[in-house]
């Protein structure tokens, strides 16, 4: 038993929060808010070069070959910003969609652009008023002689105003889970993205009037368990991103009741302070214990599927708890989005529901322990 | 990271020898529910004698030190002795014990090579069951208040007053103690750390009627009492770690009592919970498979499972002699807080049924009514949610320039 980082991880972690205080420090986190794409070219191509793209990615197909518990250093620390931008959305879940759904042909082709970044993925599930399940995607494609065609709208999807091509899921079967998986290309005609406005970070529109889509994968109907093998994976790592989050917030928090002075004391002397603290670190510990165990399950090759549901249905509800305490500490300065906690609160509210609410998980988690 | 600890060949052979050797040992009635307090008295009989027969193969309390009666084995060993006694239902020591984990850990920091010598060995060995006795009417969060003296005549002390909420059925052999031994000294520096017999002539113990009344078993103590001290004189060698220095002494076992030490085991209420909603039906279906009753068990099994990481992680943090912080109260108080709140949670998805112990209507041994009452009784003992929050606060540095050390433990 060693439940600490080894020291290459620690090497990481150091490396990466000091890029992050170079290149991504508060205002230019802040500064991103109302910009139509989360992502900063200077800084992509800085991390492009550290191989971030690609740290998941096997050696085979140009990339890192890291673990996930590795890959989850990395994201932990760029959840501390929070640093927007397809991340999560290529490196990870449009990386391993890739791995699990293509053919060997795709995969060769297509990863190395991946991991190098210059292909940038994100991946759309949900069609309008769905859940995460199978059923949710309604979608159609259209097959024609030169190739499939998609047309709808898909809400909510991850970084799309930011990447060349998007994995889309369309029913192709009536089994619930006969859905495949296809590749479009966003500067193709019949794709357009935007923005949602409000309180979402980059959580965007994609509107397909019969845009081309290559299938992947060389059959149809296997895209469900595909997305499902490679969400499996994947979801630790976004906990990971949560649970920096929770901790960035909760530093800002300690540091906030040492130095902000009311009746004549630091404000942090008030139990009534201390208990939004005590319930903020609960929350980030809890995240962050159950995110790890679920990535050493993974990554040891353990049945985890129990453990991944759970983590991801504790960062969630942990990330957004964990920025209410935080607003209860700050009080008035917490809501200038100056201050940085802002960009906290929106992005815990974006990724709360994001691949399935906790309420979603929970469910998934006990079938899953065969209740 | 790895959460899992890996065995040699030789720790595997150890554990076969530890089940084997346990096998022949523990009865198999040892965990029954007493059917009376005869009955009681003789399972606890049972528990002791058991635990004598661990004392002297040193697995009792298996981290000790040898010098001193204990086990002197690593922590991967003692890991496995957990592991296997887990196995029968049973606890290390199988009974309440105050002595071993929490008094002895303070006498082997702060008492003299001949305390150590004199008071370790019966207590590692298994020959003597001990109590602490902390809380007085008038101190209760606030423990640095104890108002019971201990004043020093010759060679000795004189004990006088009163402790509440103490130890557990069928009495004690040893007590250890904070009093006051300088009335007029200041706060924090006037109290001393005793370890006594528990049968001095002026000591009376008087069982308190409380709401938590289940009968003693495993690391569970059944009933509390309150014990009265009248001119009751103890040598001068009972005094650990010197007069008026109880406070340091008390921070070396509460810091233990707070979590700091951590826990590995199964979480038995979970297994039993799970068991009665997939056997018991409501409206023709197993409770389990109505939709609401599931949602509420997924939220019992997720806290199950944070209380479990936490445990784990303490427990790491101590044996691995990493820095410790906040992690003690932590896990404290959210074992604190999950128990009374899985009082409504159980209520919400059980029914009435996890009220009554009658045989038909309700629970198996009525394991769900005792955690309706222990639940909210474990909110207070041993530092309560609160002041488990305090700690956390003045170790995390929450309004204050230096964050306040977690106590010594080893």
């Amino acid at each position: 038993m060693d439940l600490a980082l080894t020291d290459s991880q620690e090497m990481l972690k150091a490396s990466v929060r000091s890029f992050m205080a170079r290149e991504a420090p508060k205002d230019v986190i802040v500064g991103l808010e109302r910009a139509e794409s989360g992502l900063v070219p200077e800084l992509w191509q800085k991390a492009c070069e550290l191989g971030w793209l690609g740290m998941l990615v096997p050696e085979e197909y140009g990339g890192g070959g890291a673990s996930l518990s590795d890959t989850a250093v990395l994201y932990e620390e760029l959840g501390r910003g929070p640093l927007p931008g397809p991340f999560f959305s290529s490196g990870v879940l449009g990386a391993l969609v890739l791995l699990e759904a293509g053919t060997a042909a795709q995969r060769s082709e297509l990863l190395p652009t991946v991991a190098r970044g210059e292909r940038i993925l994100t991946v759309a599930v949900t069609d309008p008023n769905a859940s995460w399940g199978p059923h949710g995607v309604t979608c159609v494609p259209q097959l024609r002689a030169d190739g499939f065609r998609l047309t709808g709208t898909k809400p909510f999807v991850a970084d799309a105003t930011s990447v060349t091509d998007i994995v889309v899921a369309a029913r192709t079967g009536d089994a619930p889970t006969d859905v495949s998986l296809f590749l479009v290309n966003t500067r193709a005609a019949g794709v357009s993205t935007r923005r949602l406005p409000g309180f979402l970070s980059w959580h965007d529109e994609v509107a397909l009037e019969g845009a081309p889509a290559i299938l992947l994968g060389d059959a149809p109907d296997r895209g469900w368990a595909a997305l499902e093998r490679a969400l499996l994976r994947a979801l630790p790592v976004l906990c990971s991103y949560m649970v920096g989050g929770c901790q960035a917030v909760y530093e800002m928090s300690v540091s906030h009741s040492q130095t902000r002075v009311q009746f004549g004391v630091p404000v942090g002397k008030f139990q009534r302070v201390q208990d939004h603290i005590i319930r903020l670190v609960n929350h980030l510990d809890s995240a962050r214990w159950t995110t790890s165990e679920a990535l050493w399950k993974l990554d040891t090759g353990r049945p985890a599927a129990a453990s991944v549901h759970m983590a991801k249905a504790v960062a969630s509800e942990a990330y957004l708890e964990a920025c209410n305490a935080a607003h209860e500490v700050h009080a008035g300065i917490g809501s200038a989005n100056e201050y940085g906690l802002v960009a906290h609160t929106q992005m815990s509210r974006t990724v709360f529901h994001y691949l399935g609410d906790p309420r979603w998980h929970k469910r998934r988690m006990a079938d899953a322990l065969e209740w | 990271m790895d959460f899992e600890v890996t065995y040699s060949e030789e720790q595997q052979r150890f554990r076969a020898e530890v089940r084997a050797w346990l096998t022949e040992h523990v009865a198999p009635d040892i965990t029954r529910t007493p059917t009376s307090p005869e009955d009681n008295y003789r399972r606890y009989q049972q528990l002791r004698a058991l635990g004598r027969e661990l004392g002297a193969k040193g697995w009792l309390f298996s981290r000790a030190p040898v010098t001193y009666g204990g086990g002197g084995l690593d922590v991967d060993h003692a890991i496995i002795l957990e592991e296997e006694i887990d196995r029968f239902d049973l606890t290390l020591p199988p009974y309440y014990d105050s002595g071993g984990r929490l008094g002895a850990a303070s006498i082997l920091v702060w008492g003299t090579e001949e305390q150590k010598r004199a008071f370790l060995p019966p207590i590692y060995t298994g020959a003597v069951r001990t109590w602490q006795l902390l809380t007085e009417p008038s101190a209760g969060s606030d423990l640095a208040g104890v108002r019971m003296t201990a004043l020093r005549d010759g060679d000795h002390y004189v004990l006088n007053g009163q402790k509440i909420f103490v130890g557990s059925d069928n009495g004690a052999d040893r007590i250890w103690l904070i009093a006051c031994t300088d009335p007029n000294g200041r706060r924090h520096e006037n109290v001393s750390w005793f370890m006594i017999d528990a049968d001095l002539p002026g000591i009376e113990v008087q069982p308190m009627q409380l709401m938590g009344t289940g009968g003693e078993g495993g690391a569970d103590s059944g009933v509390k009492n309150t014990v009265f001290f009248d001119d009751v004189r103890v040598p001068a060698f009972s005094l650990i770690g010197g007069e008026n220095n109880g406070w340091k002494v008390a921070s070396t076992h509460l810091e233990l009592e707070h979590g700091a030490g951590g826990r590995i085991g199964r979480n038995r209420m979970w297994e039993r919970l799970l068991r009665y909603c997939q056997e018991t039906k409501r409206d023709g279906m197993p409770l389990v498979q109505h939709q609401e009753v599931r949602d509420g068990l997924a939220d019992v099994y997720i806290n199950g499972e944070i209380q479990r990481l936490f445990g784990l992680r303490n427990f790491w943090l101590v044996y691995s002699k990493r820095p410790r912080s906040y992690e003690g109260p932590q896990l404290s108080y959210h074992r604190k807080m999950t128990g009374l709140w899985m009082t409504g949670a159980i209520l919400d998805a059980v029914g009435p049924a996890a009220l009554t112990t009658d045989p038909t209507w309700g629970s198996a041994g009525g394991f769900l009514e005792l955690q309706q009452r222990n639940g909210i009784v474990a909110v207070h003992p041993g530092g309560t949610a609160d002041v488990q929050r305090v700690s956390m606060s003045r170790r995390i540095g929450i309004g204050r320039a230096a964050a306040e050390q977690a106590g010594r433990v080893q």
